[in-house]
């Protein structure tokens, strides 16, 4: 059961990538009000990140995390397997210099969701999967944001506890 | 050119580059290409959909209960206009009855065995959703095993609301009828014009998820409230699939051809129980 802890992170992931998707099916009604899109994963990724700034296996964990959700939801590898990674990779630069307060890390994180929108409305436009303008992109942000804001205020302990106590891949027994 | 070879980091930001659009443009040439998706994205997409459904049993359970309780408050409205229906309904049925008769009859006549419009359907549940509002994909709890197939016609609500994408063994993609993708599969259609005579045409996606009839060459004998049925043409599905009914008519935006817009006959906005359409003839 020990060499499971290495895995809780990942175990978690897997969790919250079913209730994403389910939550986008139940919500749908509310979420297509502003257009916007169900981050609870991404969101998920954000967070470790924040917290756990020092892991360089989190940036595999998320890539793994993205292939999967592409997989999942769009039949398309290149959206979330990009953009998860690499705002895994941002975050964790950017977490060093941050003051490890709340506020600052849901500014963060609210910065980092206008990221991950745009540039999932840009690759799903590019493939033709779409055709939303930019304009229908800006107008969908506000809710966006919103419904983020509430994902990152109710899963800030969990992902904060999980990302501090069993760290991606690390064995934290060999420290003890 | 050498000083951007020396540069290490600039390089590797290219090839990383190069290599995802290379996943992209593959990835995308291989969901519309094949019939069935590779292994292992097979693979991803039943694993997920195992977790989904264990999700989805609570939280349908709560949905449920509510959706009950509203549906409770609506009974009594429900209960006065089912009554004036019952009357006309068994009316419907024995007609129904005589005609699938001499249908049978007629059929053996000509030694028909299936025609376009058999078909047999398959009820799944819809167990997950896109994150995005933007792309219309719903995930549903049926697979290859089931005995779907891509492009099969799936309808809720009393009409059709799209076509299967993806199917893996347990799970599959239903891409929907508002969708705007541009390689998606357009449904062929025919409604009965006011002279009598069938018009053709294909269902197309305008402006913002509204449902249009283009193509049709006399799209003007086709008055507000007629019903748009599947043709039957294309090969994927069956004759006689309602699609919606004519809400306007109007011009494209050269004022060349007729546009009439539709309104959907199936419950594009919530499904939660879909029927996937198996055509009996094959190609």
């Amino acid at each position: 059961m020990r060499s499971l802890q290495r895995f809780v992170l990942a175990i978690a992931l897997y969790i919250a990538l079913v209730i994403n998707a389910s939550l986008a099916l139940y919500l749908h009604d509310f979420f297509s009000l502003g257009s916007s899109t169900n981050l609870l994963l991404p969101i998920g990724i954000m967070l470790i990140a924040l917290f756990d700034d020092t892991n360089k296996n989190e940036i595999w964990l998320a890539l793994g995390a993205g292939i999967i959700s592409d997989i999942y939801f769009y039949g398309i590898i290149g959206i979330y397997a990009v953009a998860l990674p690499t705002t895994c990779w941002l975050l964790q630069k950017v977490a060093r210099f941050l003051p490890e307060v709340f506020w600052a890390r849901m500014l963060i994180i609210i910065i980092a969701v206008v990221g991950v929108n745009a540039y999932s409305w840009l690759i799903l436009k590019i493939t033709g999967v779409i055709n939303v303008s930019a304009l229908d992109l800006l107008w969908s942000l506000p809710t966006t944001i919103g419904w983020s804001f509430l994902f990152a205020c109710l899963t800030y302990k969990i992902w904060g506890s999980l990302a501090i106590k069993y760290p991606f891949l690390v064995n934290l027994n060999n420290y003890q | 050119m050498k000083k951007f070879l020396q540069n290490k980091k600039l390089l590797s930001v290219c090839i990383v580059i190069i290599i995802i659009f290379s996943i992209l443009g593959a990835s995308v040439s291989l969901r519309n290409k094949r019939s069935t998706p590779l292994v292992i994205q097979s693979f991803g997409n039943d694993a997920v959909a195992v977790g989904t459904r264990l999700v989805d049993y609570p939280i349908s359970l709560i949905s449920g209960t509510l959706s009950n309780v509203h549906n409770l408050l609506q009974t009594q409205d429900e209960n006065n206009y089912l009554k004036s229906r019952v009357t006309e309904l068994q009316q419907t049925e024995a007609r129904n009855s005589s005609l699938e008769t001499e249908n049978k009859q007629l059929k053996s006549a000509l030694k028909l065995k299936e025609s376009l419009t058999d078909f047999d359907t398959i009820e799944a549940s819809v167990i997950a959703r896109s994150p995005d509002s933007w792309s219309d994909l719903l995930i549903i709890n049926k697979g290859t095993t089931s005995g779907l197939k891509k492009n099969m016609a799936v309808m809720s609500g009393g009409g059709v609301i799209g076509r299967i994408v993806e199917v893996s063994a347990a799970s599959a993609k239903v891409e929907l009828i508002t969708t705007s993708d541009k390689s998606a599969n357009r449904f062929a259609v025919e409604a009965k014009a006011v002279n009598g005579k069938k018009v053709h045409g294909i269902i197309t996606v305008i402006g913002t998820k509204s449902l249009a009839f283009t193509q049709a060459v006399d799209g003007k004998k086709l008055k507000r409230g007629t019903k748009v049925y599947t043709s039957g043409m294309g090969g994927n599905s069956p004759k006689g699939l309602l699609i919606g009914t004519i809400a306007a008519t109007t011009h494209d935006s050269f004022g060349l051809s007729d546009l009439l817009k539709l309104r959907p006959a199936g419950e594009l906005n919530d499904p939660t129980v879909v029927s996937v359409i198996k055509r009996k003839v094959t190609d």
